[in-house]
């Protein structure tokens, strides 16, 4: 009986330990999607602001370190937007804003995704640690020297 | 575990052993084919965007942090190039990867046979 026990306790720890790293990675790739979405609300902001300027506008851009160089808006329609593989490419702004918001869409599509496994692994762990204890608890009853 | 190990045959420590090497290596060959497929599939994107935009369009090629003005065809040569270069490591990743499994293969099989006489006769 003891040994049937034993070898449940002994396949929830290495089931929970598989859980929890599984939790971590989901983890660590949401927060690269909420970074990826952060970054690409704030392209979506520019955009919009950027429609109400008009050309020859003079604007400030940023690179990094909290400073900025001066600049003039020379083609206020013209947003230079990236594909991947280091490759960019002209668009209008109103093309570049359909572009963010479908990318924005997108990662929230898959940010919900990750959710919905994360909250399903959790529960998992819970359920398992949850059968642990209580079965730690009848071993220790059955062999109260055993240390368990 | 290392008392234990030591009381093993040196024939078997050495199979052990390389069996531990040849598990890291293909970790390692599956890291690089990991990361050669990701970026066959960032191309494959950008080569479908790049499809989608007319033959005039503005094209700019990253240099490192600077984007220099290119055009759609030589970007399109050159992504083409470096996917028939990466497709290659793909296949060079993949071989090394069947001889390193298959060689595991075996070296699991006669650790099994050099154990099977050993874990019979523990109680």
């Amino acid at each position: 009986m003891a040994s049937k026990v034993e070898e449940e306790l002994r396949r929830l720890s290495v089931e929970m330990r598989i859980l929890e790293q599984t939790a971590e990675t989901l983890q660590a790739r949401m927060n690269m999607i909420n970074a990826v979405i952060t970054d690409l609300t704030y392209a979506n902001i520019t955009l919009e602001g950027l429609e109400k300027q008009k050309e020859n506008a003079e604007l400030l851009i940023p690179i990094g370190g909290n400073s900025y160089i001066k600049a003039r808006l020379e083609t206020p329609d013209k947003v230079t937007v990236g594909i991947g593989s280091g490759v960019s490419v002209e668009k209008t702004l109103q093309e570049a804003k359909d572009i963010i918001k479908k990318r924005l869409e997108d990662m929230e599509k898959n940010r919900a995704s990750l959710q919905q496994q994360f909250s399903q692994v959790v529960e998992r762990i819970n359920e398992d640690r949850a059968r642990f204890e209580e079965l730690a608890a009848e071993l220790r009853k059955e062999n109260p020297s055993k240390n368990v | 575990m290392s008392e234990e190990f030591a009381k093993l045959p040196p024939q078997v420590q050495e199979r052990l052993l390389r069996l531990q090497q040849i598990q890291q290596t293909l970790q390692s060959v599956l890291a690089q084919k990991q990361q050669v497929e990701l970026e066959l599939t960032e191309i494959e994107q950008a080569l479908g965007e790049l499809q989608k935009v007319a033959d005039d369009a503005v094209i700019y090629k990253a240099i490192g942090s600077l984007l220099v003005k290119s055009d759609k065809a030589k970007v399109a040569a050159d992504l083409n190039e470096r996917k028939e270069l990466l497709n290659m490591r793909a296949t060079v990743l993949g071989k090394q990867e069947e001889r390193l499994r298959s060689q595991m293969k075996e070296l699991q099989t006669k650790l099994q046979q050099d154990l099977a006489p050993v874990s019979g006769t523990q109680p």
